[in-house]
């Protein structure tokens, strides 16, 4: 016999109490590892599609908010309120490179998917793309789609098929290479094209602004702003306060799987009372064993310590699974779509971290109940019916 | 008989205050002669159970002392009286007091563990106490799964684990029929002839009668030869 072998008989004698009392703090971690997990990934999804985006300073309309923000590094629809007057001004600027993006939503078998109208050269070298398929459009306004590689892979096209846009047959010309970012989930149309699709003649989203010096990106904003009426937001701008909402958007996520944890460390305090006043009789028992005190107390801690351990184990697994799993149908959301081609972030060290939290959060838990079985006296535990 | 194992001092213990105060002992000097098979005897509610927790250091007096094997008992930490109780006092109680979770085995080997045996000779010597009691085949049965005699004999092989200088055994046969109790009293019988120091309390007069020193307790007091004279 060995301490440990004891803590195990005890926890499996009650095998539904132990059950239940474990599935609490699994679900607790498993929400908490989920939520750290997801939005780790949404952090470094933003970060690597900041990065993609080439550009070190991007102008939206007027008044543009955070969700516009967040909406050019997610690929969603967006108001098109700058103009071709105010683009060309823009494109007058010597010193930087301005691309004008025109960024709208579409369906493919009824799945939402982000259509992108690009100048397609200058978008080509500005975005340093690959194709792995088929060709490219052939000249600035030519009918027809270059999807990129997650799209295409999804729905099953290739070069030659037919995509429906907003009513119109359009060919596949080529398949990008995978960029790894929201890039992949695209369908790019000539902007003439998709201008007139949509009906947006002469008007575009966004323009993304790369300037040749690093150290003028301040300048180029200024001569931006004197240029057009213009909200303008350098990358890393809108990156931190991107960040800064994902961020809030974690937390709050995180403290409401906090409050489960909660829960269920009470649930642990609630069955580890209950194990000291069912097996009072055998603390005593124990004590004149030669059990000590400290014995006691060490063996009821552990006991609760071990929930923790398994649970956190199991919750750190689950949680895993849940972020892996749950990542393709989070990003049926419109607002999380960009998440269907990212990895959830499955850090080891964050589920050590998560595994060894649940233990000390059981440990803690279990302070009190061990105390008060520490504290029994001999003859009071042993007459006890 | 030769010298004690065991020597109570003036132990007094009281509980309660002011009006509810009782005092359950009022003074025993007792000596346990080594190797002797000595019986406490006495009405129920005079005090004999108390005397047994403090002979075993499993409850501390409001005054007085016991000394065993030279130690006195009551000077020693928490953790000191611990190992004494786990090395040189064997407990045995009324109603078995088997932890139900664990086999007749590692009933054995949890007393075994917690005087610092390591676990493999936990595991012969378990073998070896549940064969001395004759239950060398119910090793791996649950509380449960035996008769009262038997769970009596695994507690009584529990209580011999760690080899103590001292039984203490507080009413062993007082919840057996007698077949269950002359199974019991057949392995005293054993220990006895073996030298072995057991300390029983019990009502009754057939085992009281085997005892080679009989303490009578009655109010919390040892009763003299001459004084039972008088109170018969």
């Amino acid at each position: 016999m060995t301490p440990s072998k004891l803590v195990f008989k005890n926890l499996t004698r009650r095998k539904g109490r132990f059950l239940f009392t474990l599935l609490g703090i699994m679900i607790g971690m498993a929400s908490f590892v989920t939520f750290m997990a997801l939005g780790g990934s949404l952090k470094s999804q933003i970060e690597k599609e900041s990065a993609a985006l080439g550009a070190n300073l991007v102008v939206t309309p007027k008044g543009s908010c955070a969700y516009e923000q967040v909406s050019i590094l997610t690929g969603e629809q967006l108001p098109t309120n700058i103009t071709r007057d105010e683009v060309a001004a823009i494109r007058s600027i010597d010193g930087m490179q301005a691309i004008p993006y025109l960024a709208e939503r579409s369906a493919i078998d009824n799945r939402p998917v982000s259509v992108m109208g690009i100048l397609p050269e200058e978008t080509r070298v500005f975005k340093k793309w690959n194709l792995a398929q088929g060709g490219y459009f052939p000249a600035e306004d030519s009918e027809g789609v270059v999807l990129g590689a997650v799209l295409a892979e999804q729905f099953g096209l290739l070069p030659g098929s037919d995509v429906r846009i907003r009513g119109a047959n359009l060919k596949v010309l080529g398949i990008l290479e995978e960029t790894g970012g929201k890039d992949d989930l695209t369908v790019f149309l000539s902007l003439p094209v998709a201008q007139n699709l949509y009906e947006q003649i002469d008007l575009v989203s966004y323009v993304a602004v790369r300037v040749d010096r690093l150290d003028e990106v301040e300048l180029y904003a200024n001569k931006i702003k004197d240029k057009v009426s213009l909200g303008v937001v350098s990358d890393k701008q809108m990156r931190s306060s991107v960040l800064a909402i994902v961020g809030t958007v974690n937390m709050t996520l995180q403290l409401i799987a906090a409050v489960a944890i909660l829960a269920a460390a009470f649930g642990i305090v609630n069955t580890m009372m209950t194990a000291t006043y069912e097996r009072k009789r055998e603390i005593g028992i124990l004590q004149a064993m030669g059990a000590t005190r400290y014995g006691v107390f060490r063996l009821f801690l552990i006991e609760s310590g071990i929930y923790g351990l398994i649970g956190g184990i199991g919750g750190a697994v689950l949680g895993g699974l849940a972020a892996v799993f749950a990542t393709p149908y989070i990003s049926q959301n419109a607002a999380t779509s960009f998440v269907k081609g990212s990895q959830s972030s499955l850090d080891p060290i964050m589920f050590a971290g998560a595994i060894l939290f649940s233990t000390l959060v059981a440990m803690v838990a279990g302070l009190y109940p061990a105390i008060k079985a520490s504290k029994l006296s001999p003859v009071e535990a042993i007459s006890y019916e | 008989m030769s010298d004690p194992v065991m020597t109570a001092k003036g132990l007094v213990k009281e509980y309660g205050k002011g009006a509810t105060l009782v005092k359950a002992l009022r003074g025993v000097d007792l000596d346990i002669p080594r190797g002797s098979f000595t019986c406490i005897v006495g009405p129920s509610g005079h005090g004999k159970s108390t005397l047994m927790h403090l002979l075993g250091g499993l409850d501390h007096p409001t005054s007085g002392t016991v000394i065993i094997d030279g130690q006195e008992m009551f000077r020693l930490g928490n953790k000191e009286l611990a190992a004494l109780r786990a090395n040189k006092i064997g407990f045995v109680f009324q109603f078995f007091n088997l932890l139900q979770s664990l086999t007749a085995r590692e009933n054995i080997e949890t007393a075994l563990m917690l005087a610092g045996v390591s676990e493999k000779e936990q595991k012969t010597r378990a073998k070896d106490l549940l064969d001395i009691v004759g239950l060398g085949e119910k090793a791996d049965a649950k509380p449960g799964q035996l008769s009262g005699g038997q769970q009596q004999r695994v507690a009584i092989a529990r209580a011999l684990a760690n080899d103590p200088p001292v039984l203490l055994m507080d009413e062993p046969t007082g919840n057996l029929d007698s077949e269950a109790e002359a199974e019991v009293m057949k392995v005293l019988e054993n220990l006895k002839q073996q030298g072995k120091t057991v300390v029983f309390v019990t009502h009754s007069h057939e085992i009281a009668a085997r005892a080679d020193n009989l303490v009578h307790v009655r109010d919390g007091q040892i009763q003299l030869p001459h004084d039972l004279k008088i109170a018969s």
